[in-house]
């Protein structure tokens, strides 16, 4: 049964709808980093067009332009471009930061769980499901507890405030989800592969390495881009563990002071924050959609 | 892939024993090793806490006994916040599930543009959850959000009530930034599950003449059944520890309306009642542990 | 504080903090500081170091401004030889000292001593979650600490007094610091606690009523003296402008903020109530308490919808927009309804919080220490950590950032700050601009009045962050968005008694 053209188009509409509205907030959001200050805070009503889009915010907190520069260039605060605040805005070292940890716990997250997940999916011994499930239960504990005692721990082995230590936090949080999407790729490929390498006389690591982890590449890849994500975004544990690296969620936090919102910096930064990720998604694209089906559907 | 290959190369591959083993230990040991250290220690650690109590003037810990835990079962602020946190998750589960199903499905064809469509609907999840709070406070805004307009023009809301003022709305806000967010997590989910279905029952429901709910009802649901768990399963624990969007968007008010478990043990501890907060962290714990072991053993949830 | 002004404030600082540090020619420098609306010769002046005169001319000013109190910075160069490439941090709120000290350390501090300065610039209730895990770790994270006055008790055995360490350590005590210069109401409020000094006096939020003459004048309502009088005013003035969207005041009542806390206690002590009586006991719940938050309930009433959303930073906003006749509240806002995009420019006056009703209590008659006075205050102090490890460089920049050259610019650079010295109020530099308009000091006599004659402190006790952070906002927060209580005040406060003697009794103060 085809479904008829007027039902196409029907469903073609929806759907451009239904992500349109998704897509509204993060439209606002960009549209807001380059608007003035007058347009973010006008009361008569949201502010579409109508206004002389600026690259300000993205100047300071991209550039680390001086806004003592920018408020010269633009004839001072009668134009009402002087931005404030007590804290630099320039947030380079932020992204910098955010990208190694977010790097580096993704490549721990991968190597610890890539072998876990390959396992699981093709030996069997007695507490496998007990096993997997004490990995998950690792989600469960709130961040908040794992920070009183990690902030000791992390003082005893010198692990405040540096890449490793956030690094290993960070690959902590992710590895339960890492295992369970990996081991569904792992159980996509026939068991028959392994048995014939390992008949070729292929060892059980040269067939892991050499024979399935090639055949589960788009996999990998996709958890990777989830890993990467959630490290990215992640923000209690990086505000508590840190004091000198600022990733960017916590940095974006700290432009909330008592005495002023700066939500041109904000929006800026925010907008700014989610295009690697996004870039990334999009390569991936295709094995996330396959990859997300977690293994459940064989019995 | 030969068998030249591997034993050309075997001798550069000449791995110590036990990584060649037929064993599980090798493969897991990494990941073992690194989850006892990290995962629990700090387990451990609190409920170590739990059973001590701060000394304020000498801030030793002292044990307690079961002090904290008697405290937190008596404490109605913990009642009300669990109560409030269930709440929570439960309508963010049930509409992110049931949103999260229906635009699968819209999605789900292999027609041109669908790839990007799919691709922009994952968008909301690469944002900070901390900056997804800012996003829809902007948004919410009393006196200069969108969102408060558009409520004030429809006559949804009053001017003279902000949606963040009233205990109703204020949690409707917050579960609107967490469905905005974590939607697209299950249409993902339930996404890969469709295309993971074997095509042959629906051609025969098809020439058997089912129409596309019936189809959907009878066939798609429930060989969808144990993805749906998996994601239900995921889903539900993160809500329950729901944290970042109540703290920014509403710190939990008006009064304690919107005060979730987890972000009163974010509270206390801000305090620095450390062992109530582990208590409290605890509880969390144990609820979740409790409810998903049931739910797995309900739903015959395998990995 | 409103965004603009606060704009203003960093504009200047950090203009200044590019000329002093040679990014900047002298044309350049001054078509900025005109642009910020900085007059040349009120500005030269502030640019001055302490105990210069201000007849220094146009030219004159803004050259020295590179100068500074040369002698401190020499001895800064001296003693601080042997900690050059040291680094110190410390966490702070974003508050005017903190800022202009931020904007300032690098070209003068840094300079001369070579001795970094790292600043953590985080919400006050992160400064306090990290403090606290500072200290209970022992974890030696930061070298001075950003301490609020109601904190005061909990850190008190993790800093090292000020005066003794200045006294012990001869070689490293600045010349001229004077000590006595600090207003006294304002250490003892402040940073004393059991005998000891727990820090300097670094930032003085106090509350004053801030009204618009115009809007007095257009309605021909007298000015209120004491808070009953207040209160009807308010009312009046809500009624009156009920057309134009403005409303009688404007309050900071977040549900489990501090900063609602704070108006409490300034409704309790304003009509007679403390909050501890002489034996310890909560005694906020009292007839004087009950009518002080029924004074506060309607307070609320008469503010916009949204106060109960808003902490001093919506407040201070919606004044500044003019959505509020008056409100008494922190001073630290008044300069920013000067600010020249404000929509109240030069339409609101300063005067000290009309009188209790029906009178104060008597401070031998309240626990911890606490004083019950009209004009709470929210100080601060900066203060040296038991746990540093670079406690001498720590401590020459605590002197720096306390002298009375910086603590006077903090004054004028900081968009009119209020001053913890006596000598900045007198300061002709100040003086001079006590004129509407940007980083006015026009509010500094009622502050001045405040500080020395009804100033109000909370009490001082270990668990008093965790009371005042948590438990009493959360409770007034219940009660005053109709979560709970049903409107009745009595309830409310009855239920925090319970609250509050519990755990006093539980930590066995």
């Amino acid at each position: 049964m085809e479904p008829s053209r007027v039902q196409m188009i029907t469903r073609d509409v929806l759907a451009v709808l239904v992500v349109a509205i998704f897509m509204f907030p993060i439209a606002w959001w960009a549209l807001s980093s380059v608007k003035p200050y007058s347009a973010i805070f006008d009361r008569s009503g949201p502010v579409y067009t109508g206004f002389t889009p600026t690259p300000d915010n993205y100047r300071v907190t991209l550039l680390g332009v001086s806004r003592v520069d920018i408020g010269m260039e633009q004839g001072g605060e009668a134009a009402g471009v002087i931005k404030g605040g007590a804290s630099s805005y320039d947030s380079r070292q932020s992204l910098l930061d955010s990208a190694i940890i977010a790097v580096g716990s993704t490549a721990l997250t991968l190597l610890l769980a890539t072998l876990a997940a390959y396992c699981l999916s093709r030996m069997q011994f007695s507490g496998q499901q007990s096993f997997l499930f004490w990995i998950l239960s690792q989600r469960f504990m709130p961040p908040i507890a794992i920070v009183i005692p990690v902030v000791f721990m992390f003082r005893d082995l010198g692990l405040r405030d540096t890449y490793t230590g956030l690094i290993l936090v960070h690959s902590l949080i992710n590895l339960p989800l890492a295992v369970l999407l990996l081991k569904s790729f792992f159980d996509d490929v026939p068991r028959e592969v392994d048995e014939a390498a390992l008949i070729d006389g292929a060892t059980r690591w040269q067939t892991f390495r050499r024979v399935v982890v090639p055949m589960v590449k788009g996999g990998i890849a996709a958890t990777a881009v989830l890993c990467f994500i959630f490290s990215w975004t992640e923000f209690l544990l990086s505000l508590f563990l840190t004091t000198s690296i600022r990733t960017v969620p916590v940095k974006i936090s700290t432009f909330v002071t008592s005495t002023a919102t700066e939500w041109g910096y904000i929006t800026a930064l925010g907008t700014s924050a989610i295009i690697p990720s996004f870039i990334f998604i999009l390569l991936v694209q295709r094995h996330l959609v396959r990859g997300l089906t977690l293994g459940s559907l064989k019995e | 892939m030969s068998t030249a290959t591997f034993t050309q190369e075997g001798s550069s591959w000449a791995l110590p024993r036990f990584m060649t083993a037929e064993h599980p230990f090798p493969w897991l040991a990494p990941i073992t090793v690194m989850l006892l250290v990290f995962g629990i220690y700090p387990l451990a650690y609190s409920v170590w806490l739990s059973f001590h109590k701060r000394n304020v003037v000498s801030r030793q810990l002292d044990f307690a006994g079961v002090h904290q835990w008697a405290r937190a079962f008596s404490d109605t602020r913990m009642w009300h916040s669990l109560e409030t946190t269930l709440i929570y998750t439960f309508v963010a589960l049930a509409v992110q599930l049931a949103l999260g199903i229906l635009i699968a499905l819209l999605l789900d064809t292999d027609r041109k543009g669908y790839g990007i469509l799919r691709a922009l609907m994952t968008l909301p999840l690469v944002v900070p959850p901390a900056v997804t709070g800012m996003m829809f406070l902007l948004m919410q805004d009393g006196s200069f959000g969108v969102l408060s307009f558009y409520l004030y023009a429809l006559d949804l809301i009053s001017p003279a009530q902000p949606i963040l003022t009233q205990p109703v709305t204020a949690l409707l806000a917050i579960l609107l930034a967490d469905i905005w967010q974590w939607t697209p997590f299950m249409v993902l989910i339930i996404l890969a599950g469709l295309r993971a279905l074997p095509k042959e029952p629906f051609e025969a429901a098809a020439i058997d003449g089912a129409n596309g709910i019936q189809t959907f009802l009878r066939l798609t649901l429930p060989m969808l059944r144990k993805v749906i768990a998996v994601a239900v399963l995921i889903r539900g624990v993160d809500l329950f520890r729901i944290y970042d969007y109540v703290y920014i968007i509403t710190a939990g008010g008006p009064g304690t309306a919107t005060e979730t478990l987890s972000f009163y043990a974010g509270r206390i501890y801000f305090t620095g009642d450390f062992p109530y907060a582990a208590t409290l962290s605890l509880i969390v714990l144990v609820v979740l542990i409790a409810v998903s072991n049931v739910f797995v053993r309900l739903f015959k949830v395998r990995f | 504080m409103s965004f603009r002004d606060h704009d203003k404030k960093t504009f200047i600082a950090d203009t200044c903090n590019d000329f002093t540090a040679n990014r900047m020619t002298k044309r350049d420098f001054m078509r900025k500081m005109a642009l910020a609306g900085v007059g040349f010769s009120a500005f030269g002046s502030a640019m001055l170091g302490g105990g210069r005169s201000n007849r220094a001319g146009l030219g004159l000013g803004v050259e020295e401004a590179r100068a500074q109190d040369t002698d401190m910075l020499k001895w800064l160069a001296d003693v601080g030889k042997p900690y050059a490439g040291t680094k110190i941090r410390y966490t702070s709120e974003a508050t005017p000292p903190t800022i202009v000290a931020n904007q300032l350390v690098a070209g003068e501090f840094t300079k001369a001593t070579g001795i970094e300065v790292e600043v953590e610039i985080v919400p006050l209730e992160q400064v306090l979650a990290k403090a606290t895990q500072d200290v209970q770790g022992q974890l030696g994270t930061y070298d001075v600490y950003y301490l609020d006055q109601s904190w005061m008790a909990t850190f008190a055995q993790d800093v090292i007094d000020p005066r003794e360490y200045y006294g012990q350590n001869k070689e490293l005590a600045m010349p001229n610091f004077d000590w006595d210069d600090f207003s006294k109401p304002l250490v003892d409020g402040i940073a004393m606690y059991n005998g000891k000094q727990c820090g300097i006096p670094f930032d003085i939020p106090i509350f004053i009523l801030m009204y618009r003459k115009d809007l007095f004048d257009k309605h021909n309502i007298a000015l209120p003296t004491d808070l009953d009088a207040y209160l009807k005013a308010v009312q009046a003035l809500t009624e009156a402008e009920k057309g134009n969207g403005i409303f009688g005041t404007a309050c900071q009542a977040k549900s489990g903020h501090y900063s609602l806390e704070c108006d409490w206690t300034f409704a309790l002590w304003g009509h007679g109530g403390s909050i501890f009586n002489k034996d310890k006991k909560f005694v906020g719940n009292d007839e004087r308490g009950v009518a002080g938050l029924k004074f506060y309930q309607e307070l609320v009433k008469n503010s916009p919808p949204s106060a109960t959303t808003w902490t001093w930073d919506g407040q201070g906003q919606a004044l500044t927009q003019g959505q509020a006749a008056m409100a008494i509240t922190w001073g630290e806002d008044f300069p920013g309804f000067d600010a020249n995009d404000s929509k109240v420019k030069g339409l609101f006056e300063a005067l000290p919080a009309p009188k209790e009703v029906p009178g104060r209590r008597a401070v031998a008659d309240c626990g911890f220490n606490e004083i019950p006075a009209v004009g709470h205050q929210g100080g601060s102090t900066i203060s040296l950590s038991q746990y540093s490890k670079n406690k001498e460089a720590a401590w020459l920049f605590m002197q720096w950032v306390c002298s009375k050259d910086v603590m006077a610019r903090v004054s004028t650079l900081g968009g009119g700050a209020s001053p913890m010295r006596n000598s900045s109020f007198t300061d002709p530099r100040v003086k001079a601009k006590a004129v509407v308009g940007p980083g006015t000091t026009r509010h500094f006599d009622a502050i001045k009045y405040t500080i020395d004659n009804q100033m109000g402190s909370e009490p001082d006790m270990p668990i008093w962050a965790d009371l005042s952070n948590n438990d009493i906002p959360v409770e007034l927060g219940k009660l005053l968005t109709g979560q709970d209580y049903g409107g009745d005040a009595k309830a409310c406060l009855d239920a925090i008694a319970g609250i509050v003697d519990g755990k006093v009794k539980d930590a066995g103060l």
